[in-house]
């Protein structure tokens, strides 16, 4: 008989919202949210943002709270078992490994990611970037920083490894003390913290009326016009919509698996109902708010309505890393604010990642009953190995097809699953009394109704109409450059063995746990 | 910024405000943030 580990569990109601929230919270509510809208209609573009919110958002995040909460009232932690308990299929166990392959593709390029902000968080403070004449430099400087091009700022890779290997140690630092001393603390810190950088710049842009004196119609007040004036006939067109419903599905960490590992450290009776609504207020007022309030109305009031457009299609990226920082060179206290904006970036960022790799240290942990800390160090070495095509082969298209299949693909085809598997295959009736299961809040008896029909008919709709537009072209490396193509066919080699190695490490787990307990 | 972009972003703005009031003041209420 094997000694069970104990489960761990959150210290407090706080700290699981927080945690969710974090997760939730990331570099898509402060740079892809306001782009997406400013490109898909301005403020129509919230009308089927709202409607998304209600019908795929909220439902999933209950969907994923009551899954979670189940799955650890049984002794799970992650996707897999949790989905063989409520489908009594062979076929569960494997599906449920897209909740641990997903987001452990997901944090080996954000981790990277999340480096830049830490080091252009540095860069800020020292100077380097507010010191730039103009955007090429700062284009130049990225590029080169990325190890793309050798030029005057950087010659090799060096300052974003070492920037790589502090953030990495630091994320399994975090993840290495626990849920309730590493995960709960840090996003009980790191929440306050980003929300107040956040409200220094809304203040800061707010203030700031038109920087050129000879052009006054560039200035916050139409920047807040640019993406918040209505387009009504961009509500015909269904790419509105898609866009929309993507939006809110990519915002809420909704389809990745972090939710279910968080949901499962509550306990039997703990609510979920207002805490999952909770998370995703929390979420939408720091994107649509805080997010929508400072990128694009600051970039419209330094480039004005003509280059707007050419800035917003440059793409969130762009916008976040080349055209922000040269932006706040032109303001007083540049360097001070640029800090602020990488910094809160890097806060979300971080409470992002720890969330992604916790559902593989909790496989491990849980279903090998191997104690944390060395899952930790298990996990965290296999992390850094994995993470080393997407720092050497960057502009070999390597980040983009990891994007591709564990920020796109798996999300959606996972969160379909997860809500026919939970409305459908364990039951309306089941499902709506476990929501309700210590529930603080009323839920309104027409979502038993959406959760059974609206949210998986609407998933099914983005996952076709996304395979169709995208998914196949990508599928079948349509706009690979021959020269990339080597690198993203070894990508893909690596990802399947990497999903395979999950599926049989399921398939251990169950034969040696699930059957010798006799479950 | 034209009159429905303002009509827009306040609604936007109050709906999300208001949700989020809501939800946080029946959190610290419950049982004081603790499980």
């Amino acid at each position: 008989m094997v000694k069970k580990l104990k489960k761990e569990a959150w210290g407090s109601k706080l700290g699981v919202i927080l945690a969710v929230a974090g997760s939730a919270m990331g570099l898509g509510n402060f740079l892809r949210f306001p782009v997406q809208a400013a490109n898909n209609g301005g403020g129509a573009f919230m009308i089927p943002y709202f409607i998304s919110l209600l019908l795929i958002g909220i439902p999933m995040m209950w969907i994923e709270w009551a899954i979670g909460r189940y799955g650890g009232v049984h002794g799970h932690t992650t996707a897999p078992g949790m989905f063989n308990r409520l489908w009594n299929n062979r076929l569960g166990k494997y599906l449920g490994v897209i909740g641990v392959f997903g987001p452990l593709v997901i944090f080996i390029y954000y981790i990277y990611i999340e480096s830049w902000l830490l080091s252009y968080s540095f860069y800020s403070l020292s100077g380097v970037l507010t010191d730039m004449p103009d955007r090429e430099s700062m284009a130049k400087f990225l590029s080169a920083y990325q190890g793309l091009e050798s030029n005057a700022y950087f010659h090799s890779l060096v300052p974003a490894y070492l920037f790589f290997f502090i953030t990495l140690g630091l994320n399994f630092f975090i993840i290495f003390r626990g849920v309730t001393k590493g995960i709960e603390r840090l996003c009980k810190f790191a929440m306050p913290m980003l929300f107040l950088a956040a409200f220094v710049l809304l203040i800061r842009v707010v203030t700031l009326d038109a920087p050129y004196p000879d052009k006054p119609d560039w200035n916050i007040l139409n920047g807040f016009g640019y993406l918040w004036n209505p387009d009504f006939s961009a509500l015909l067109d269904a790419k509105t919509w898609l866009a929309a419903a993507g939006q809110i599905f990519f915002t809420l960490s909704v389809g990745i698996g972090v939710i279910l590992t968080y949901a499962s450290y509550l306990r039997k009776g703990d609510d979920i109902a207002l805490s999952g609504l909770t998370a995703a207020s929390t979420n939408e007022f720091a994107e649509v708010i805080l997010g929508g309030s400072i990128i694009i109305p600051l970039a419209f009031a330094f480039f004005g309505p003509d280059a707007m457009r050419e800035v917003a299609a440059s793409g969130a990226f762009n916008l976040g890393f080349v055209t922000m920082p040269f932006i706040f060179s032109k303001i007083s206290l540049g360097a001070l604010f640029s800090f602020l904006w990488f910094f809160l970036l890097f806060l979300a960022g971080l409470t992002s990642s720890i969330s992604l790799i916790e559902p593989a240290v909790a496989f491990i942990r849980d279903d090998f009953q191997i104690e944390r800390r060395k899952s930790a160090m298990i996990v965290g070495g296999v992390a850094f190995i994995l993470c080393q095509p997407a720092i050497f082969f960057l502009g070999h298209g390597v980040l983009d097809e990891l994007d591709f299949w564990g920020g796109t693909f798996c999300l959606v085809l996972f969160g379909t699953i997860e809500s026919i598997l939970f409305a459908w295959t364990f039951g309306i009736d089941r499902a709506w009394n476990e929501i309700h299961r210590g529930a603080q809040l009323h839920i309104p008896r027409v979502y038993k109704w959406i959760i059974k029909y609206i949210t998986p008919a609407f998933l099914l709709v983005i996952l076709g109409t996304w395979i169709m537009q995208q998914g196949w072209s990508t599928m079948i490396m349509e706009n690979v450059k021959a020269e990339d193509m080597p690198y993203v066919l070894c990508t893909r080699i690596g990802l399947l063995i990497l999903f395979l190695v999950l599926a049989i490490l399921v398939h251990i787990w169950h034969k040696k746990f699930y059957q010798e307990e006799g479950k | 910024m034209t009159f429905y972009g303002w009509l827009f972003m306040g609604i936007s703005w109050t709906l999300i405000i208001s949700l989020a009031v809501f939800c946080f003041r029946r959190v610290l209420r419950g049982n004081n943030g603790g499980m």
